[in-house]
């Protein structure tokens, strides 16, 4: 629990014992004024539990909600109505019943503020959940329906009823065609931010007509669509579009970008990555007609750049703040050019880039002191001296990833850690860094995200380095680094409390007393565990009761782990939505028990459970039906189970892989 | 691309030789005298003239057939003066080129081609002189051009006429740049040569011997050719300058008959000539000499046909020829099409939609293969064929927008009804121990998780409020215990949406609306 917290909780419970003096004489206002500068729920929840006065003031003063059962969603919806901005997308079996109810509950003026309402993924919600929502709520600003792969028109199509809409993400809507964009565009004229990615049966006509009857647009996103030049056309009619991204558009090419280099000079961000058929000469050409472009993001779409790029690229001199160039062969002398054309840069990727070397990098940076992200994935020519230039010339460095640089060692990153204070991501996967590069980067106590997976020679000593000064660390990235031990966790649990993220895969020296330091990490979201042959139910015990936040656990061929372990996991990991069991020594029993426990577990993976029985897999998915969203299974299962429990799971917006592996069992 | 060109018939070769020669002779269909085959018989067909005023001359003949091939000095005086330019520009070129022969040795590949030129010009102004020369002689004319002599001339020499008419009706500045090297020369003869083809094949179509007198000289169709025009508004963006062609007008039954060859002992129809040659072998012994196969050998006057297009014989049609902005149809196909489309009954009726009618087959086909399906429908009532069509009208209608059609809403509410709530039913049913955990937020297997009410409650992000809230936790929880308790309630909201649609600008969504607000009312 933060500082102010705890003063807060002191203060709560003293004006409580008072009888009346303290916290109680504070207006609603006031307390929500308070709350508000809350920044941990954790901590407002204890404020709330304190004091009545806080209750009272929560409930009228709430904005924000995010809902992860359906059950209790109409008293919620009732007990707050100020809401602005509600979250869905994590409510485990929501559908357009209960999701009616719960808008009728909360009366007529219940959602009347509301305006952003996130349902990312929640595919039980069709058209008339939508209409529903959309009659409930007149000022409705942004709809996230995006990952609803069963959304089509007619979900659309109730979404266009919201004549304020100006946010709207469709990602991966598959069914959604022409018709129901043109319903959404007809009927939502005010549209600012538009993503349409992944929904491939929109067509230049729908583009076309979007264009017309949106002229606000700000922000659109039409990756991955089927879509050519004729759109790029009708786009470059926006005036007010700042940002464009067309990632893996393969129909569009130079031509279009001179299309759209004929607009207005407002776009500010363009995103042509894996656009197949964009080489140089268009991107030149977009160039020279956007003066004030920032962001330009082409990764793995360039073979070659000719100089006509480069000379243009100077002319973005002042504004261009971020450059993705990745899988281009580059060569020392265009590094210097960018270098010498965009100083202003802030974030540079050259992942994946051939012929990226130390003389290359010093060159670039040597006059980009602003650069506070730099991607050299798989650039394995750079050595020390390339860090040595970053660290002398980067001072504001933040993110710095060098996965698969096998040259650097622990000289070159005592630089980076000593010149680059704000250092808050370094990515070391597969660098093979030993113990002394973490006593370096151990200085650097803003580190939030640190990789070093497949780093073998990594011990326990390093561990400690890094818990013994980044208590800030966020997610920690350990894969197979197998020397690693039960003390490293116990060091690593000491100082660094507030990991979320954690991979402990193939890590197989853990055992159950590792796992056991784990559970004191409350606020662990996302544990990989695979193949750690040695823990059994009781580690997975205490993970369950100490990890009160865990919301992904893999197991997989975690050949130990019983039905005991299940139970634990049935009994307390309620946050839990992610599950692998894959090849656990489990039975129908304890599957059964757990699918029908855990009310928010949406995706399972279980494949080659081999002590459970048919009956066994039949009655666990019946019990858990409704809300499982992603199911990966044996495809001999597919005939034996019955038809219509498949039919059922279908009809909840379940979707499922069906696997055809033999099985293996290995050991690491 | 010399073949190419020349089944093609490139329009501009043909419009330089109609040019140069100027009269063509074509057998009247239809007014042959009945009992003389028309082939052999005096030439009874009318006159039709290149030249505007000649063309007027042509159609004043038109009433008096016998008289057109009479004197006519005002053609023979156009003639001479062609003749006269003619001569005058062969000199020119002549000219030119002992001037550059004097400057440029090196040219020799050039010299050769005009040279060529030369010989193609004199041909055409022989030939001319020859045709000439038969108008004024009518009895001269038939043994004039079927003179063996006269037609291996008009042979040999006639096959470089196209080219050197082209060159010829350019000024010799250019022509330098249409000259071809060396290389190409086979490539013209190849071209030449099939260019004569075509002109055989043309001529066989159009004068084509016919055995069944009555009939006259029926122009084949032209399928023969494959040419796929089966629009008579093809030759649109072709602009022949009016004179620069030969109008043919067939007369209502020949475009309406189904068959253009008849055989002469039996009757029977065919549409081509070869096919009727075929059938008459069974007819005895002597249609299966060599003879009687072989093509029917030509008569012509001359062998390039001139440009042949059509004219409608609907009197006051555009396509007539009499008519003021008269337009062409280029072939006999485009002549048949035409006339049944514009002239004739739509006998032909969709069976699919009862309303649509057509008097060509193929339009009834084609409609057929889009009929009932895509129906593209506007909030406004309006239907589309094409989407684009849709989207674009949608796009000028402030308000108007797509409707999703009707049979989408059905299908969907009854495969939800059935893939949703019966499976549903049935399987808590039969499961009597596991009721539907959809439906129902207790599962009887774990009665300690549903009386545990925290456990519904996640400890931190779903933090809101199961503190404070306790006390609301169980009435809560009541609401949402029926799985139908939303149904009225998403009924009026529902009823509010189609209200809010009715009040707004937005033209009501259709039908399927209320469709809609039923439905779910019986649901």
């Amino acid at each position: 629990m933060s500082r102010e917290g705890q003063k807060l909780d002191y203060a709560a419970a003293g004006g409580n014992g008072a009888g009346g003096v303290g916290i109680g004489v504070l207006s609603l206002d006031l307390l929500g004024q308070v709350l508000d500068r809350l920044r941990e729920p954790r901590d407002r929840k204890a404020c709330r539990l304190v004091s009545r006065a806080f209750e009272r003031a929560e409930a009228t003063h709430r904005r924000a909600l995010r809902v992860l059962r359906r059950e209790p969603l109409p008293r919620l919806l009732r007990a707050f109505p100020s809401l602005e901005r509600l979250d869905l997308s994590a409510c485990a079996s929501l559908d357009d019943a209960s999701l009616s109810a719960a808008i009728a509950a909360a009366g007529a003026g219940g959602l009347a503020g509301l305006r952003r309402v996130c349902l990312a993924r929640a595919s039980g919600v069709g058209w008339r959940g939508l209409e529903a929502l959309v009659a409930a709520c007149p000022r409705l600003e942004a709809v996230d329906l995006s990952h609803c792969v069963g959304a089509g028109d007619r979900e659309v199509a109730a979404l266009a009823a919201a004549a304020g809409l100006r946010e709207l993400r469709l990602d991966k809507c598959l069914a959604v065609t022409d018709m129901g964009l043109a319903k959404v565009v007809v009927g939502c004229p005010r549209l600012e931010k538009l993503s349409v990615k992944w929904c491939r049966e929109i067509s230049d006509i729908g583009i076309d007509l979007l264009a017309k009857k949106c002229p606000e647009l700000r922000s659109l996103n039409i990756s991955y669509l089927k879509v050519g030049n004729g759109s790029l056309r009708s786009i470059s009619t926006l005036e007010k579009l700042e940002e464009l991204a067309m990632v893996g558009c393969s129909c569009i090419d130079d031509e279009g970008l001179e299309l759209l280099s004929k607009g207005t000079d407002s776009l500010q961000s363009v995103d042509v990555s894996r656009c197949d058929h964009v080489t140089y000469q268009g991107l030149a050409s977009l160039i020279d007609g956007r003066k004030f472009l920032q962001k330009l993001h082409a990764a793995d779409c360039l073979h070659e750049i000719g100089q006509r790029f480069v000379s243009k690229l100077a002319t973005l001199k002042e504004t261009l703040t971020a450059l993705k160039l990745d899988g281009l062969e580059v060569s020392d002398s265009l590094l210097q050019a960018i270098g010498e054309g965009c100083n202003k840069l802030v974030e540079i990727g050259l992942s994946k880039c051939s012929g990226v070397t130390d003389e290359g990098i010093s060159s670039l940076v040597a006059r980009c002191s602003d650069l506070r992200t730099i991607d050299l994935t798989c650039c394995n020519l750079i050595t020390n001296n390339a860090l040595d230039s970053i660290a002398d010339n980067c001072k504001m460095l933040e993110c710095l990833r060098l996965e698969s640089c096998s040259l650097i060692n622990e000289k070159g990153l005592e630089r980076i850690a000593n010149c680059c204070p704000n250092l808050k991501e370094i990515d070391l996967t597969d660098c093979g860094v030993n113990d002394a590069a973490l006593q370096h980067l151990a200085k650097c106590s803003e580190l939030r995200t640190l990789k070093l997976g497949l780093c073998s020679s990594i011990s326990d000593k390093g561990i400690a380095f890094i818990s013994s000064n980044c208590g800030n660390l966020v997610e920690l990235d350990l894969y197979r680094c197998n020397s690693i031990t039960d003390d490293g966790l116990a060091a690593l649990v000491n100082g660094c409390k507030k990991i979320k993220l954690l991979n402990l895969c193939y890590c197989n020296k853990i055992t159950d007393s590792g796992l056991g330091h784990l559970g004191s990490l409350e606020e662990l979201t996302n544990l990989e565990l695979r193949c750690l042959v040695r823990i059994t139910g009781i580690g997975i015990s205490s993970i369950a009761t100490g990890c009160k936040s865990l919301i992904e656990l893999d197991l997989k061929r975690c050949y130990s782990v019983d039905d005991a372990g299940l139970g634990a996991l049935a009994r307390n990991a309620f946050n839990l939505r992610q599950l692998t069991i894959s090849y656990c020594q489990v039975t129908g029993l304890g599957l059964c028990h757990l699918l029908s426990s855990l009310r928010c577990l949406q995706d399972i993976k279980m494949v080659h459970l081999s002590w459970v029985s048919i009956e066994g897999f039949e009655i666990a998915l019946r019990a858990a039906c409704g809300r499982l969203k992603k199911l990966k299974m044996l495809n001999g299962l597919k005939t034996v189970l019955s038809p219509e429990l498949l039919q059922m799971l279908h009809a909840c917006g379940c979707r499922i892989r069906w696997v055809d592996k033999p099985l293996v069992y290995k050991d690491c | 691309m010399a073949s190419g060109t020349a089944t093609n018939a490139d329009p501009d070769q043909q419009t330089v030789r109609s040019n140069s020669v100027e009269q063509f002779y074509f057998p009247r269909p239809g007014q042959s005298l009945p009992g003389i085959p028309p082939f052999f018989g005096p030439p009874s067909s009318s006159l039709y003239l290149a030249n505007d005023n000649e063309a007027k001359v042509g159609n004043q003949l038109e009433p008096n057939p016998s008289q057109s091939t009479d004197w006519d000095p005002q053609a023979i005086v156009s003639n001479l003066t062609f003749l006269e330019q003619k001569i005058k520009q062969v000199k020119d070129v002549v000219q030119s080129m002992s001037n550059r022969e004097n400057q440029v040795a090196s040219g020799s590949c050039e010299v050769a081609a005009k040279q060529q030129l030369i010989t193609a010009d004199l041909t055409s102004i022989i030939i001319q002189l020859i045709t000439t020369a038969g108008s004024l002689l009518p009895s001269m004319k038939n043994p004039l051009s079927s003179n063996p002599a006269v037609r291996q001339l008009s042979n040999t020499l006639g096959s470089p006429m196209g080219f050197g008419m082209n060159a010829n009706q350019r000024p010799s500045v250019d022509s330098k740049t249409d000259i071809p090297d060396i290389g190409k020369a086979s490539g013209y003869e190849e071209l030449i040569n099939s260019l004569n083809t075509t002109q055989d094949e043309r001529d066989e179509l159009i004068k084509g011997p016919n055995p069944c007198g009555g009939e006259g000289s029926e122009p084949t169709p032209m399928e023969d050719h494959d040419v796929k025009e089966s629009d008579d508004g093809d030759h649109e963006g072709e602009n022949l300058p009016p004179g620069s062609y030969v109008v043919l007008q067939l007369e209502k039954e020949e475009i309406l008959a189904p068959h253009t060859h008849f055989c002469l002992i039996c009757g029977k129809g065919f549409k081509r000539d070869a096919n009727l040659r075929m059938h008459m072998r069974g007819h005895g012994d002597e249609y299966k000499t060599a003879a009687a196969l072989a093509k029917p050998t030509r008569d012509s006057g001359s062998d390039h046909a001139p440009v042949t297009r059509y004219s409608c014989p609907f009197v006051g049609c555009k396509r007539n020829k009499e008519h003021k902005k008269f337009q062409p149809l280029k072939t006999i196909l485009c002549v048949k099409n035409h006339y049944k489309r514009s002239h004739c009954d739509k006998s032909y009726t969709c069976s699919r939609c009862n309303t649509k009618k057509f008097s060509v087959i193929a339009d009834l086909k084609t409609h057929e293969k889009h009929c009932g399906r895509d129906k593209w429908l506007c909030s406004c009532g309006t239907t589309f064929s094409r989407k684009d069509k849709l989207f674009g009208h949608v796009a000028l209608f402030q308000g108007h927008t797509p409707a999703l059609p009707m049979d989408d809403v059905k299908v969907s509410e009854a495969s939800e009804q059935q893939q949703g709530s019966e499976p549903m039913n049935e399987i808590s049913r039969s499961m009597g121990c596991f009721p539907c955990s959809s439906s129902d937020g207790i599962s009887n297997l774990d009665m300690k998780m549903a009386d545990d009410v925290r456990g519904y409650y996640s400890p931190m992000s779903f933090d809101p409020c199961f503190g404070a809230l306790d006390d609301f936790t169980r009435p809560g929880f009541d609401i949402s215990e029926d799985p139908f308790s939303f149904l009225p309630s998403g009924c009026t909201s529902n009823n509010e949406t189609s209200r809010v649609n009715k009040g707004s600008n937005v033209p009501p969504l259709g039908l399927w609306k209320w469709t809609e607000t039923l439905s779910d009312f019986s649901h």
